[in-house]
């Protein structure tokens, strides 16, 4: 039987300025009929190359210099323009990362579907009206007529990706490839998403490339996974088995970054002294324009404890508030509420002293934006010393308390990785002597390993300087390793808040419960 | 695009007239420490300035004089012109009528011309077109009007002696001499409108060949006929109304100078005359018409692009 | 500094464009030296004589040698257009910086006024202007400065609202730091960039208009030897002697093309950095 997609010994490369970059080496890979093979790799791994090197969509500076692709016993390389065409949509089809900018947002969606159908199918217009609206049933959107005739902004983030899996689908390709589908997703949205992919799947027996970053979410969804580093395949097993014996150092190393609930990374008990304590706290962004009306808060009353030393989890989707909370208890944003913090009462931003600023710290999540790019490592990391009564010599300390080599001091920001320059500003977090550390998701744009390397830091600092966390993240799988408790927010509201140990009984709400079975947990 | 949002924009192009209208008199009448003294030069006799001070009102405080003009000035009566003694308004509107015809013109072929060069040099991007076009737009766009008139005036009329140099026919009149001499205007204006839209064009229909939902059409296997018709020309066309609407701006002033060298009797003309002959009622009235008409045609494209463009329902 | 430059120089943009700006300053600066001949020395004899030996770039209409009166007359265009881009752009910058700090309604209104006066075509400004202050170079570039500063502070605004919401500014902010602090030591150094761009590509624009400014008789007055001022003279006599008309033509075309060139090369050589 001839494989749906077999690539042999792929070698793709960039030419850039500075010569050629290999991107791909000796990719070889098949898929059989039916089957699904996962592709894991971190950024830079060169997975997204290969899908587009698949559809033969490369860019201009791209070189292929060795290996064979070929889709059942089409050779792709060797195919014309016009033979393209018939081939992308009706053999192989592709679902995209981020729904939102693959639709035209000045055609209707069932434009947007039935031209494909048309073109592929052979249908005339009724008729691919009718099996467009057929296909939107199937993968359950409500209203697939009315959404036929909406436009792309008006559905939601989930609503796009299944009109994109539909059309997919809907041409009957003997392959299909996944790129990062549920990244751009929310945590629910996304396991919905797979849900769906599964069904379909088991229907169709369609075969399927599926890319991703998270190893866990993949084994549950291929049959045989792959992991990608650097441009090369490192290890290629079946699902469960990659994860219960990795072969290779890199699968393991991959394996062990991968955030297990059982695993617990913290096992002290914080004293109950209470450190902080927000109260009602209702955070307002936004002032009333000339002819606007002021948006609503997003937060609803919330209260929040924080033990002295303890490390308080603060979980939810995208819009749950938990971002906002960060930036109220350090003055960045209105609120209206109080905090009790060293016996006094802040009811706003302006009554936080220099005392409560150098106590509570905060960390953001953008790597690139929280450096000014003007100045070097040394002045930024100064200037918090300089304020909070430390000694400016003290950089070199703390460079190396963050694992960084002190000459990164003359260094600036662009030219540390994204791990490296979550590291200084964690450094220029503990350059004050904090009590208390606020992480905005600081480990989300991150690959899973350097994030493992983040942790294991702050728990190492932790462990020095007795700091609390108030960690804020959307990976309840991460913050079940090391939290104490946990607090879940939805819409600006908070909806449980318990000790991690009560986490998995029956008792928690049943939102609390959704995020649970939608945060995958590796098999194995 | 909801009605809200219409109230809100026209209220908007009513803040910019009143704002405007201080603005045009504050710097022609306010300003000016004794504007009689301004109009009339250093050698006017006391009798002379006291007569122009009284007959334009310059003895009142400032706040009244600019309450007199402006209630007049929403009725459309500007003043008499202190140099033919005739209504300014009427003068300037039939002005405007001839600059209009110009601009409109203008616009046509500008439109006609940059749009598809605009599209034809991002199809064709990196290639020997796209360089030479670029190249030929950057030209444009550095050369100042009055060089561009003048050097193509040299070359049309003496050079090769087709077209009149200057001057002005009704179309009511006679069509094909006014024509003819239309053609040089039109062409200078249109030739540094097309270098500056072709630009915007081409890094616009870049923008949108670079989209992913373009990537994405071509990846769902359509042809790609219908990527470029369906998918790339729709959206690239979207903005080409907020950059006409932009370029009216730049052809007010440019006509300015442009009826100036070819002697139109257009708006720009008329204000180049009373500038020089310090005809107060009528520079304030060729300023405020000016102003107002690229007010209004900046609130009309926003109206059209919210109408065409679905995702605008708010500011 | 040197590494922009460097940078600037690699693609071939920058490079012409550099190497215009240096041949402009060059001229502005040594000038009267370098003519040939006095500008305003007329020789009767020699009217309107083609290029050629005795004159370079011919002689004008009182036989005036062309290159004279364009090398001197570089001094009453350039610097004067420098001059104007640079008031309009601090006027611009201060408007623009407090509105974007002030932000919410204040800055709206302010906005909105900006747009307003935007209504007035930047010509239109200027004539304005210069027919209530009088003839002349300075009240030129003292309306030209005010024609530019509504936009300038828009784009001011726009860049400075962008810094604004950089995670460093509110880590700053979070700090506890003092206004002028975070406005000069944080904000600032990422707000020039993009303004030095801005402004460079406006010198391009302000020599044009100050050069317009002059052909209709509202600027530099004549004897000077502004190169606009040399296009009107010489439209008179274009069909007998042309060289009059392209020389002072091509010197402002030449001169605006570079800053263009500069400012967008400069655009180019400070994005790499960002991206890495």
């Amino acid at each position: 039987m001839i494989p749906a997609l077999a690539i042999e010994n792929y070698g793709l490369d960039y030419v850039t300025p500075a010569g050629p970059v290999a991107v791909l080496r000796d990719i070889s890979l098949e898929i059989a009929a039916g089957q699904v093979l996962g592709l894991v790799g971190e950024s830079g791994s060169g997975k997204s190359s290969l899908a587009w090197a698949l559809m033969r969509h490369l860019p201009r500076n791209a070189r292929e210099v060795s290996g064979s692709l070929r889709l059942g016993d089409v050779d792709l390389q060797k195919l014309t323009p016009k033979q393209l065409t018939e081939v992308r949509g009706r053999r192989i089809g592709m679902v995209f990362q981020d729904p939102s900018t693959a639709l035209n947002p000045t055609l209707t969606i069932g434009r947007q579907v039935t031209e494909a159908l048309q073109r592929h199918r052979g249908l005339r217009p009724r008729e691919a009206n009718a099996l467009a609206i057929e296909l939107l049933g199937h993968v359950e959107l409500r209203d697939p007529a009315g959404i036929m005739r909406r436009y792309p902004h008006e559905i939601s983030g989930g609503e796009k990706q299944r009109v994109v899996i539909a059309t997919a689908f809907g041409c009957r390709p003997d392959v299909i490839l996944f790129d990062e589908p549920t990244t751009a997703l929310d945590v629910i949205t996304g396991a919905r998403i797979l849900d769906l992919f599964a069904r379909l799947r088991a229907e169709t027996k369609v075969a399927a490339l599926y890319i991703s970053h998270d190893l866990a979410m993949v084994t549950r969804v291929a049959d045989r996974v792959a992991v990608i580093r650097y441009g090369r395949v490192v290890e290629q097993a079946g699902g469960s088995e990659i994860f219960r014996a990795p072969r290779t150092a890199e699968t393991k190393a991959l394996v062990a970054s991968v955030p297990r609930p059982e695993r617990r990374l913290v096992n002290d008990k914080p004293n109950e002294t209470v450190l902080l304590a927000a109260s009602r706290i209702d955070v307002h962004y936004g002032d009333r324009g000339l002819f606007r009306v002021a948006p609503p808060p997003a937060t609803h009353a919330i209260d929040l404890t924080i033990r002295a030393g303890e490390i308080l989890g603060l979980v939810g989707e995208s819009g749950s508030g938990k971002s906002s909370i960060a930036r109220a208890l350090t003055g960045l944003a209105r609120f209206s509420g109080d905090i009790f913090y060293a016996g006094r009462t802040l009811h706003s931003g302006q009554d936080m002293n220099a005392a409560y600023r150098r106590d509570v710290q905060i960390v953001f999540q953008h790597p690139d934006s929280s450096l000014n790019p003007r100045q070097r490592i040394g002045e930024i990391l100064s200037r918090p010393l300089k304020l909070y009564g430390g000694n400016p010599a003290d950089i070199s300390r703390l460079l190396d308390q963050v694992r960084l080599p002190a000459a990164y001091a003359q260094r600036f920001p662009h030219q540390l990785s994204g791990g490296e320059k979550q590291r200084v500003a964690i450094a220029r977090a503990f350059a004050a002597r904090p009590k208390l550390v606020i992480c905005d998701e600081i480990t989300a744009p991150l690959d899973v390993s350097v994030q493992a390397q983040i942790i294991d830091l702050l728990l190492a600092l932790r462990a020095e300087t007795g700091a609390a966390y108030l960690f804020i993240t959307h990976d309840l799988n991460l913050i079940r390793q090391i939290a104490h408790r946990i607090a879940v927010m939805r819409r600006g509201g908070l909806v449980d808040c318990l000790p991690v140990e009560d986490f998995d009984a029956d008792h928690v709400h049943p939102y609390t419960s959704e995020l649970m079975a939608a945060s995958p947990v590796p098999v194995g | 695009m909801t009605f809200a949002w219409l109230i809100r924009r026209l209220l908007l192009m009513l803040y910019t007239i009143v704002i405007v209208g201080v603005l045009v008199f504050a710097i022609t009448q306010a300003l000016p420490a004794d504007a009689a003294q301004t109009l009339l030069g250093e050698n006017a006799s006391q009798e002379a300035l006291a007569a122009v001070r009284a007959r334009l009102g310059l003895n009142d405080p400032v706040w009244l004089q600019f309450v007199d003009w402006a209630t007049r000035a929403v009725v459309g009566d500007f003043g008499v012109s202190m140099r033919t003694g005739l209504p300014v308004a009427p003068e300037m509107l039939t002005a405007l009528s001839r600059s209009l015809l110009l601009a409109v013109c203008a616009l046509i072929v500008t439109v006609a011309v940059a749009v598809p060069l605009g599209i034809f040099a991002a199809l064709g991007q990196g290639r020997l077109a796209d360089t030479v076009t670029s190249v030929v737009a950057y030209l444009g766009v550095s050369l100042p009007e009055f060089v561009t008139a003048t050097l193509l005036a040299l070359l049309f009329t003496d050079r090769l002696p087709w077209l009149p140099a200057t001057g002005y026919v009704s179309p009511l009149e006679d069509v094909g001499s006014a024509i003819g001499h239309l053609v040089l205007p039109v062409l200078t204006v249109s030739m540094i409108l097309v270098a500056h839209v072709m630009r915007m064009m081409r890094s616009e229909t870049l923008d949108v060949l670079q989209s992913d939902y373009v990537r994405a059409a071509r990846l769902k296997g359509l042809p790609e006929h219908m990527v470029l018709a369906r998918h790339v020309l729709r959206n690239a066309m979207l903005p080409v109304i907020t950059i006409i609407a932009l370029d009216v701006g730049y052809l007010l002033g440019g006509i300015i100078v442009i009826e100036e060298i070819f002697a139109i009797p257009g708006i720009g003309r008329a204000l180049m005359i009373a500038i020089t002959t310090r005809d107060l009622p009528s520079i304030q009235a060729g300023a405020v018409i000016m102003a107002v008409t690229y007010a209004l045609s900046n609130t009309a494209a926003d109206i059209v692009y919210a109408l065409l463009d679905r995702r605008i329902r708010y500011d | 500094m040197i590494e922009l430059l460097i940078r600037l120089m690699r693609r071939p943009q920058g490079a012409i464009g550099l190497a215009l700006l240096m041949l402009l300053a060059a001229v502005c600066l040594l000038g009267p030296w370098l003519a040939p001949y006095a500008p305003e020395k007329m020789d009767f004899l020699g009217r309107f004589r083609a290029p050629g030996w005795q004159n370079w770039l011919g002689a004008d209409q009182f036989g005036r040698d062309v290159m004279s009166r364009l090398l001197v007359g570089a001094r009453a265009t350039i610097p004067m257009a420098l001059a104007a881009t640079l008031i309009g752009t601090a006027a611009g910058a201060m408007i623009g910086t407090a509105s974007a700090y002030l932000g919410g309604r204040l800055d709206e209104i302010i906005m909105r006024t900006i747009d307003a006066v935007m209504a007035i075509p930047g010509l239109l400004m200027a004539l304005l202007l210069v027919s209530t202050l009088g003839n002349g170079a300075g009240n030129a570039v003292l309306a030209i400065a005010v024609a530019f500063t509504p936009s300038m502070s828009r784009v001011t605004r726009a860049v400075a609202l962008n810094v604004r919401h950089q995670d460093y500014v509110k880590a700053a902010v979070a700090r506890g730091e003092g206004a002028a602090w975070i406005i000069i030591r944080e904000m600032l150094p990422n707000v020039m960039g993009p303004i030095v761009i801005e402004t460079t590509i406006r010198v391009s624009f302000a020599i044009m208009l100050f050069a317009t400014l002059s052909f209709l008789g509202l600027g530099a007055q004549p004897p000077a030897s502004e190169w606009g001022l040399m296009v009107a003279e010489a439209r008179q006599y274009m069909h007998q002697a042309p060289w009059v008309l392209i020389a002072p033509s091509a010197a402002i075309a030449l001169a605006a093309i570079g800053f263009n060139l500069v400012g967008d090369g400069l655009r180019d050589a400070l994005n790499p950095r960002d991206e890495r």
